[in-house]
């Protein structure tokens, strides 16, 4: 491990962004800022109900309104398609289409589409849909929708569930019986979302002399999206081009193919280029939440305090989630044992479906509130035993020497220095004095809390880990794609399937391919759009699970080093010399000890593609590779279930000071360190700023953000009103510091950074309160800390109830 | 969830704007934005809809010199008025000040909130040339940013107050 490795070539040095002058000057190309000629404006009707039978759909009126192209119903979209395609295959699942068909099943799902001439057309129209619902009884929460006599969702399953399952690695029930403590919780997770400021949305059109289907959308996860829009579609994948262009933030959030589905039907119905994006309401209603859920957990420890075991029962609301359930249950499984050399593990898990909005993938997907019950028992047994919560954690922390370290689930973890990791973020943020300055102000009545969380951060999943939800083989690992080529006059073109939102590819790309080709970043240009007749991709190209590290750099390396070798080759050819004696340095190849011999990269280019017949004879033309990276980590579950749910693994240690106000419930922040080790870093001001952004998003989920539905299913919180977001004076400074041991089992030696702020946060702070209020005895089970919660808990301590 | 007008608007109204010092007409509905008018009239996509509620700030113009909601102010209400968007500050490839502060402090991820972002900076460093750390955080918290955690953008706000300070101490 060292501090901020010195680096030879471009890879680590802390470069500004090259895509950043277009972006700062308003000259982006967001999906709302296409234009097409005589393009329609999409509008949908959406469920006021959370279940409800759809008795009558009457669109009569609003077709016929002026301006209105095209209508579409649930009836109409299931006459024209195959049910969709879920992801992650669930036994016998129902059939399911992009409108509503028969029942809707949440608040916002689409019942309705249509097509007019600007968009505010196409929302009057909608006032002139009739629809008759009956309403159903919902259900809300999810050991409720459990119950045996839960209304259902879906009538044709036998119950709500999803999956349910019990997981068991290692010893479990003799590291309970041999326990000399054992401590237990139930904490309740909560319903947020990371809202990209950008909302999600499509432009569709159809070519009607080829059958040509063209899509824009920021779609974060084009590889996957494709297939399922073409099955709906009818029509094979090679007939459908779909252009990723810039996207406004992701964070997971944006895929939702069903939307793409209902624009291209409505381009097929009018035989014009149409585009919908969601409002803001929309988006926050039925874009995708978080799940929610309720952890049971149980951590057993030995009587010096060593954990022997940990024991979850993982209950998840999926919403009306049948695209990609089961996420927030296995990825639980990458860092369920967090830092810790817990041997033994059980996980119980149940995803369940609700009348709620979908789940779907968000910021660390599961791995928030796994790390968020885990650090917080810890918390819970350090009181128990009248341990400082810092010095249990070091004890039981997976030492340096063990790395790479096989957890019982079958992760590896493969670099990194946990304790000392620890070490410096208690340095950071002056523990000791911390202790003494809460000493002090405890004694002079205000709450002052401190909260450490330590946290492991996976990334690259493997995909082959849906195996244990759905049992049976078709997508296994994990890849990325990338294309690499010198132009005729030298300059650099890269594109890959991967598609940025805010990462800094462009620019991280070009650092990678700089060193491969011995050229400056800035001869290097990367595509910042994605278009799959145009960039190499694969069915996991995309941007999720951090994979950016795992997969992509691979794919970048092994298409810039063939056109490498393209180089040497020829270029030793040209200079009569062995390619082992050819070196490449700022644009030129030369003849090691040979001065004065040289070519450039552009002479080499224009053998390779204009002066042909001075090529190595035999030698095909072009100077161009096209790699598919696949991750020699990834495996399949094996007889004992044991599989790498996700391939790399960074680690970080959060320590937060807060204040609670004992008058208003009111938590502020006064100190905020995070010492954090993602491997050798690209471009550390990249990392930084990902490190603040990810915690940034812990802190809104744990103090702020919230989805609250009523007990009919009813969402309350949909605008930015009432669903708040962190402001920059709810966020804190963060003191950062990064350590960088390089992953031995990576391309680079890079690990994932963009989740690793957002999996420890929230432990810390909700630690940090319960420390605050412990003069008071309230216990932190749920979040967020809202001041009208933590008010409310005060008050009842106070009134010796208990929280 | 569509928000709908209503009845279909009868009259349509002419106005003229001058955006970013150049004159501008069009023909709108009552119900039209600013924003959508900026965005649909006259092509000028640097301006974003983030919210269309007034909480995101990501539609901040600069309306006669003072920070504005465009997806709150109807395009009829800025008729005759002086409107700077995003597309405005740069003078040619010489990037303003204040952008050039977010290049240098990264103080952007995906650039969706930093049009807004940056005109209320540049707002705040006419009216307050010397901004303490509290104080821009202040101006900035009527604009949401999902992907900085903001701590870049209070530094890159904060390079743009010392260079144009260091600017006029130049004669």
């Amino acid at each position: 491990m060292t501090l901020h490795a010195a680096t030879d070539g471009w890879v680590g040095r802390p470069l500004r962004r090259v895509e950043d002058p277009r972006f700062l000057g308003g000259r982006a190309s967001y999906l709302d800022d296409l234009r097409l000629p005589d393009l329609l404006h999409v509008a949908m009707l959406r469920s006021p109900h959370a279940h409800a039978r759809l008795a009558a759909v009457d669109v009569r009126e609003a077709a016929a309104m002026d301006g209105v192209a095209a209508v579409l119903t649930g009836e109409d979209v299931a006459g024209a398609m195959e049910p969709l395609r879920p992801l992650i295959p669930i036994p016998n699942p129902p059939r399911t289409y992009p409108l509503a068909v028969g029942k809707v099943r949440y608040v916002g799902e689409p019942v309705v589409a249509l097509a007019a001439r600007d968009r505010a057309t196409a929302e009057d129209a909608l006032e002139r849909v009739r629809v008759e619902y009956e309403p159903l009884p919902a259900v809300v929460d999810p050991e409720r929708a459990l119950d045996p006599g839960a209304p259902r969702l879906f009538e044709e399953m036998e119950s709500n569930a999803l999956w349910r399952d019990v997981l068991t690695y290692g010893d479990v029930e003799g590291a309970f019986a041999r326990a000399a403590h054992v401590v237990r919780e139930r904490f309740t997770i909560h319903r947020y979302v990371s809202t990209p400021l950008e909302t999600f949305g499509v432009m569709a059109q159809v070519e009607p002399g080829t059958g040509l289907v063209t899509i824009w959308s920021n779609d974060q996860r084009p590889g996957l999206t494709s297939g399922v829009v073409a099955a709906a579609l009818g029509i094979p994948q090679s007939r459908l081009r779909l252009i990723a262009p810039d996207i406004g933030g992701g964070f997971g959030n944006k895929r939702k193919a069903p939307y793409l589905i209902v624009a291209a039907m409505l381009a097929r119905a009018t035989g014009r280029p149409v585009k919908y994006v969601e409002d803001r309401r929309e988006s926050l209603a039925a874009l995708c939440h978080a799940a929610n859920g309720v952890i049971d957990i149980a951590l057993a420890l030995d009587a010096d305090g060593r954990f022997l075991a940990v024991h979850v029962r993982d209950v998840v609301d999926e919403g009306c989630n049948l695209q990609n359930p089961t996420l927030h249950s296995l990825l639980k499984l990458s860092n369920i044992i967090g830092c810790y050399g817990i041997e033994a593990v059980r996980f119980e898990a149940a995803a369940v479906l609700t009348t709620k909005c979908p789940s779907g993938a968000n910021r660390g997907i599961g791995k928030p509130a796994m790390c968020f019950a885990l650090e917080r028992i810890v918390d819970v047994a350090a009181r128990r035993l009248g341990r400082d919560p810092a010095a249990l954690r070091a004890a039981n922390l997976i030492p340096a020497s063990a790395l790479p370290y096989r957890t019982p689930v079958g992760a590896i973890y493969d670099s990194g220095d946990y304790p000392e990791t620890l070490r410096r973020a208690l340095a950071l943020a002056g523990y000791e004095g911390l202790r003494r300055t809460q000493a002090t102000a405890r004694a002079e009545g205000r709450l002052i809390g401190i909260g450490i969380a330590a946290a492991i951060e996976p990334s690259t999943s493997n995909l082959s880990s849906y195996m244990l939800a759905t049992r049976r083989p078709g997508t296994s690992g994990v890849g990325e794609a990338a294309l690499v080529r010198v132009e005729l006059d030298g300059s650099v073109r890269v594109a890959t399937g991967n598609v940025a939102s805010g990462q800094g590819y462009p620019t991280a790309i070009a650092q990678i391919v700089a060193d491969e080709l011995g050229v400056a970043p800035s001869a290097v240009s990367v595509s910042p759009w994605f278009d799959s007749h145009e960039n190499p991709w694969m069915f996991s190209s995309g941007s999720f699970s951090n994979k950016f590290s795992g997969t992509d750099t691979g794919a970048i390396l092994g298409a810039a080093r063939a056109v490498r070798d393209k180089l040497v080759t020829v270029a030793a050819h040209l200079l009569e010399a062995a390619p082992g004696d050819v070196v490449v340095r700022d644009g030129v190849l030369g003849v090691r000890g040979a001065p004065g011999r040289q070519v450039t990269v552009a002479e080499v280019a224009t053998v390779a593609y204009r002066d042909l017949l001075a090529l190595p004879p035999g030698m095909a033309g072009g100077l161009e590779a096209r790699h598919y990276y696949v991750s020699p980590l990834a495996d399949v579950p094996d007889a004992d279930r044991r599989v790498a749910v996700q391939l790399t693994f960074s680690n970080s240690v959060h320590v937060a000071a807060v204040e609670v106000d004992r008058a208003t419930g009111a938590v502020r922040i006064a100190k905020y360190a995070i010492v954090h080790d993602c491997g050798r870093e690209i471009n550390p001001r990249i990392v930084e700023a990902m490190v603040h952004g990810s915690t940034a998003h812990g802190i809104g989920a744990t103090l702020l953000e919230e989805f609250v539905y009523d007990a009919e299913g009813q969402l309350l919180t949909t605008t930015f009103m009432d669903y708040l977001k962190p402001t920059a004076l709810d966020v804190p400074p963060f003191e950062v510091v990064s350590l960088e041991s390089p992953s031995p089992r990576t391309p680079l030696g890079a690990k994932g950074v963009g989740e690793g702020g957002a999996i420890p946060s929230l432990a810390a702070i909700a630690n940090a309160v319960e420390d605050a209020l412990a003069p008071l005895g309230v216990r932190v089970t749920a979040l967020p800390l809202s001041p009208a919660r933590l008010w409310e808990a005060m008050t009842r301590a106070g009134e010796g109830r208990g929280a | 969830m569509s928000v709908t007008g209503g009845a279909a608007v009868a009259g349509r109204h002419a106005i003229a704007i001058t955006v970013n010092d150049v004159p501008r007409r069009a023909t709108v509905a009552a119900r039209t934005s600013l924003l959508d008018c900026l965005r649909e009239e006259w092509a000028l996509t640097g301006t974003h809809a983030g919210c269309e509620h007034g909480v995101c700030g990501a539609c901040t113009v600069l309306l006669d010199g003072r920070p504005a909601r465009a997806c709150l102010t109807l395009a009829v209400q800025a008729d005759g008025a002086r409107v700077t968007t995003i597309e405005g500050l740069a003078e040619g490839d010489r990037l303003h000040p204040v952008q050039e502060g977010f290049w240098e402090c990264h103080g952007l991820q995906c650039g969706f909130c930093t049009p807004g972002m940056v005109l209320t900076a540049v707002h705040l460093l006419e009216t307050n040339p010397a901004p303490t750390e509290i104080e821009i955080r202040e101006a900035l918290a009527g604009n949401l940013c999902m992907c900085t955690g903001y701590q870049n953008i209070v530094a890159a706000v904060a390079w743009a107050a010392a260079r144009l300070r260091e600017r006029s101490a130049t004669p």
